[in-house]
């Protein structure tokens, strides 16, 4: 099961768009024809090397004959256009058939081999070719190559005329259309295949991949492109020239690449234009060039291994640690009254072991009182999802709840240290010992339910332990596969950017529809820290889950399961499988149209059900 | 064809050959050592040939062949240290390093360019012969200079047989190239012997530089067409033995010879090549390879 949203709802839509923008307008502001004329290059070369990406980066296939694909759209156009006097607009589209074609070819001997022998039997193929092509000279023009090709035109307009506007809007359609293909294919059935073979061969081939099949495609696939900008590249040069099969243009492409980070489509897009640029900058520089280029492509390889896309994936994430860090300290003060108002509590700014957490606490009530509660909430909420809770007990109980480190106002903290669920549970410690509260009633939500379980098992002496929307786990990740259903609104529980699209649906398939009621909580799922949906779910299996199935198995801490019947995430018939030895009514506890947040849809059911629970919690 | 023109065809053959073993093997010790391939070997053998030109040449420093062919070697050997610590060892924990050692080693290879480039220009050059005149022996008659040279690629061939065999080092590093973890465990110092396997590789690639200057013209590019053929060789012959690129070596020069004779000087590498990826496919561990279930 994998998740991916239509490309308009996508992340990468907005900047992509801008992005678009930027390239259409750039040869008003560059109206001279050199820069328009590196500008054109750039987009060659980013067609090629992203093409190059799908076999390389995501197939994990050496292709090292990917020049020679390149190379031979340039011949074909020459051959087709000159030679033969076809339209360079049929001859141009041909090149990408021959490339696909001789792909085909690569193919063969490399479903046989895997690793360093690719790449050479690759090289060696391109230098075959290389060699059959200046053997032929009458047709090829030998070494010196084929010159004066035919120049694109349309109804007598020649694309180079007013500094060559033609050339670059062409060039600009083909990229676009190169990154369409590759963007769809990469998220298709068939780019699936494609990375499960590199990834996991014998698997994927279990699972009914056909490993013939999917590298042939895929080697054809990054060749029809290639060989339409060889063919564009051959009309707009107008020469077809040996040079291309050479190992400088194959450094060229290889460290575009590389730079720009494999298995990504755009940091190529993004390496091209860089690269092109900074060495036709330093063209006057001679050799200098060439060993600065050099230099320049290890030293990003040695710190970032990942290219130039890891960078800025390292960038965003600093990005978007700052914003949601301002977000919880803007509200910390600002907005703390209406939160106040809302759980009827005062908020306190508790300094624990994993950092600033804020913590809400309705204070001992007047009168005859029941045991204080304390209610942890799930990923990507915050503690006023227990509006109605606090409501409804804070006058019989005391109620305690708190925000979770990068959730809420409570402070961003060190990803690899605090964002995992035994953190969580120390922190919840620390909240109940700022209070001094012993012994008290522990809720827990979705990912909260999982803290309680873990706060009980800890050896933190409770009265009773309620969770809801959390399957309780005995391997993890094995058994997360039965526990959840994996709906596509599950995959968003680990995702670390989610965009606008995702978080409605986020939110919704958590807390329900976006109403006046419950913005706060749609808003909740924004300010979210993304590394913790992320270190969570990775970190998932730091937890000593047996010892919390046999806390529940053992039965010496009261216990119940308040879901809502239609919950979206759950596996119902697995939680009702599990042993429990003690559980409040003999079974998990449904309530009716409760969704995953029962307390929040259902309150007055679910009020009902938890008030009765802990009536049976304290009689123990 | 008459006996003179086959045995022309057969020692311009067996010239070849001993030329690409020279090279082939420098590029196998990498390979078997590392498990990467170095496209630097090129650029190793120009540079080695470049730096014999500026100590040996009458125009330069003017100290005669023999010190420039043995200041060449030395002076590669720790270019290929170098190399080897800075275009290698930072990528070691890198699960692609293979890929990675591609893009890294053909960095090192532009740079070398650019830098002989910038040293001694493009301008091509010659080094003198090791020998003038011609030699016969048995109604064969070749030059002198390509005699003495063949001798020569034999006996450093025959060396360094015997320090891979022999010597504590050369036994250590095929050790590290036979079980990398044990070898390690046995207090071996991996690092230092990898180095070591680039410097000597490049120390093979100065010789080759400095035979194939004496026969042909140098410029800054010349390592890249013996760096294929080096290529076709170590595939041809696999690595399984310290003989096989060898043996491939000689197969491969006088395949080159009979092509060029027969199909033309252009049809040559192309026979090369398609002899290459049909050994590929077939026997992709090399002629002399052992068959192994896995190939990396």
């Amino acid at each position: 099961m994998r998740y991916d949203p239509p490309f308009p709802k996508s992340n990468g839509f907005r900047p992509t768009l801008i992005a678009l923008a930027v390239l259409a307008v750039l040869p008003f502001i560059f109206t001279d024809s050199y820069s328009r004329h590196i500008l054109i290059l750039a987009f060659v070369f980013a067609i090629v090397a992203a093409s190059w990406d799908l076999s390389l980066g995501f197939g994990g296939l050496f292709n090292f004959a990917h020049v020679a694909l390149f190379a031979v759209g340039v011949y074909t156009y020459g051959i087709l256009a000159k030679t033969l006097g076809v339209s360079p607009w049929i001859a141009m589209p041909a090149g990408g058939i021959t490339a696909m074609a001789l792909a085909g070819l690569i193919a063969l001997p490399v479903l046989r081999l895997s690793g360093i022998y690719v790449i050479l039997v690759t090289i060696a193929f391109s230098q075959l070719i290389y060699q059959v092509i200046i053997s032929q000279s009458d047709i090829t023009g030998g070494t010196s190559g084929m010159v004066t090709l035919p120049s694109l035109e349309l109804f007598d307009y020649r694309f180079i005329k007013n500094h060559r506007i033609g050339y670059y809007y062409t060039a600009l359609a083909l990229l676009i259309a190169a990154t369409a293909f590759l963007y769809t294919l990469t998220r298709s059935r068939f780019g699936r295949a494609i990375v499960a073979m590199r990834d996991n061969k014998y698997y994927a081939m279990s699972r009914g991949v056909s490993e013939a099949r999917t590298r042939l495609l895929a080697l054809m696939a990054s060749g029809l492109f290639t060989g339409i900008a060889g063919g564009f590249y051959g009309s707009y040069v107008r020469v077809a020239s040996p040079d291309a099969f050479g190992l400088g243009f194959l450094t060229l492409l290889l460290s575009i690449l590389l730079l720009g980070g494999a298995a990504t489509i755009w940091g190529p897009l993004i390496a091209a234009l860089i690269i092109t640029v900074l060495s036709e900058a330093m063209g006057d520089l001679g050799p200098w060039r060439n060993i600065i280029i050099a230099v320049t492509i290890v030293l990003v390889l040695v710190f970032y291994p990942g290219g130039l896309w890891a960078a800025f994936q390292e960038l965003r994430e600093v990005f978007d640690t700052v914003r949601t860090g301002l977000i919880a300290r803007l509200r910390r003060s600002r907005e703390k009254a209406a939160r106040e108002a809302r759980l009827n509590a005062t908020e306190t700014m508790i300094r624990t072991r994993h950092g600033l957490i804020a913590a809400a606490d309705s204070g001992e009530p007047d009168g005859e009182a029941g045991p204080p509660i304390l209610m942890i909430h799930g990923n990507s909420s915050c503690k006023e999802v227990f509006a109605n809770q606090f409501k409804a007990f804070g006058k019989t109980h005391r109620m305690i709840s708190f925000d979770l480190p990068g959730h809420g106002v409570s402070a961003n903290a060190d990803p690899e240290k605090v964002y995992n669920v035994p953190a969580y549970a120390e922190i919840a410690e620390d909240v109940l010992d700022f209070y001094g509260v012993e012994r008290p009633i522990v809720f827990g939500w979705s990912l909260g339910g999982y803290i309680a379980l873990e706060l009980a098992a800890s050896g933190r002496a409770v009265r009773g332990v309620a969770i809801a929307g959390t399957p309780p786990l005995a391997v993890a990740p094995d058994d997360v596969g039965q526990a959840y259903d994996a709906t596509s609104h599950f995959i968003l529980a680990g995702k670390q950017y989610l965009s606008p699209m995702e978080m409605r649906n986020f939110a919704t398939a958590t807390a329900g529809e976006k109403t006046p009621g419950t913005a706060y909580l749609h808003e909740a799922v924004n300010r979210t820290d993304g590394r913790a949906r992320f270190y969570m779910i990775t970190k998932l299996m730091v937890v000593n889950w047996p010892r919390q199935m046999r806390m529940l198995r053992e039965g010496a801490v009261p216990f119940a399961i308040l879901n809502g019947s239609d919950d979206p995430f759950l596996n119902h018939g697995y939680i009702a499988g599990l042993t429990y030895g003690a559980i409040w009514t003999g079974q998990p506890h449904d309530i009716a149209d409760g969704g995953h947040a029962p307390f929040v849809r259902k309150p007055d059911a679910f009020n009902t059900a938890f008030s009765a629970f802990i009536g049976e919690a304290c009689d123990r | 064809m008459s006996a003179d023109t086959l045995l022309f065809v057969i020692t311009g053959g067996l010239v070849l050959g001993a030329l690409y073993a020279l090279m082939a093997t420098g590029l196998a010790v990498v390979w078997t050592t590392l498990g990467i391939f170095n496209f630097a070997h090129g650029a190793f053998i120009a540079a080695g040939a470049y730096i014999a030109w500026q100590i040996s040449s009458a125009e330069a420093s003017g100290l005669g062949y023999a010190a420039g062919a043995l200041g060449s070697v030395v002076g590669m050997f720790f270019v290929g240290v170098a190399c080897y610590a800075l275009l290698v060892k930072p990528f070691e924990r890198q699960p692609n390093l293979v890929l990675l050692s591609v893009i890294t080693t053909l960095a090192g290879a532009s740079v070398l360019e650019s830098g002989i480039d910038i040293l001694w220009g493009s301008r091509s050059k010659q080094l003198p012969r090791i020998v003038d005149g011609d030699v016969s022996l048995a109604g064969v008659t070749i030059s002198a200079n390509e005699a003495v040279l063949m001798v020569f690629v034999l006996v450093i061939l025959t060396v360094l047989g015997l320090f891979l065999r022999r010597a504590p080092a050369g036994r250590a590093m095929r050790a590290v190239a036979q079980n990398r973890e044990s070898a390690q465990l046995m207090g071996l110092d991996v690092p230092r012997l990898y180095a070591i396997a680039f410097g000597l590789s490049a120390a093979l690639a100065a010789f080759a530089g400095v035979f194939v200057g004496s026969i042909r013209f140098m410029t800054p590019t010349m390592g890249s067409d013996p760096l294929m053929k080096a290529l076709i060789v170590v595939i041809f012959g696999g690595v399984a033995r310290f003989t096989s690129p060898i043996f491939a070596a000689f197969i491969v020069g006088l395949i080159e010879a009979f092509a060029t004779f027969y199909a033309g000087l252009y049809w040559a590498p192309a026979v090369l090549f398609a002899i290459m990826i049909v050994v590929l496919i077939i026997k992709p561990e090399g002629l002399f390879g052992k068959y192994q279930r896995t190939v990396q």
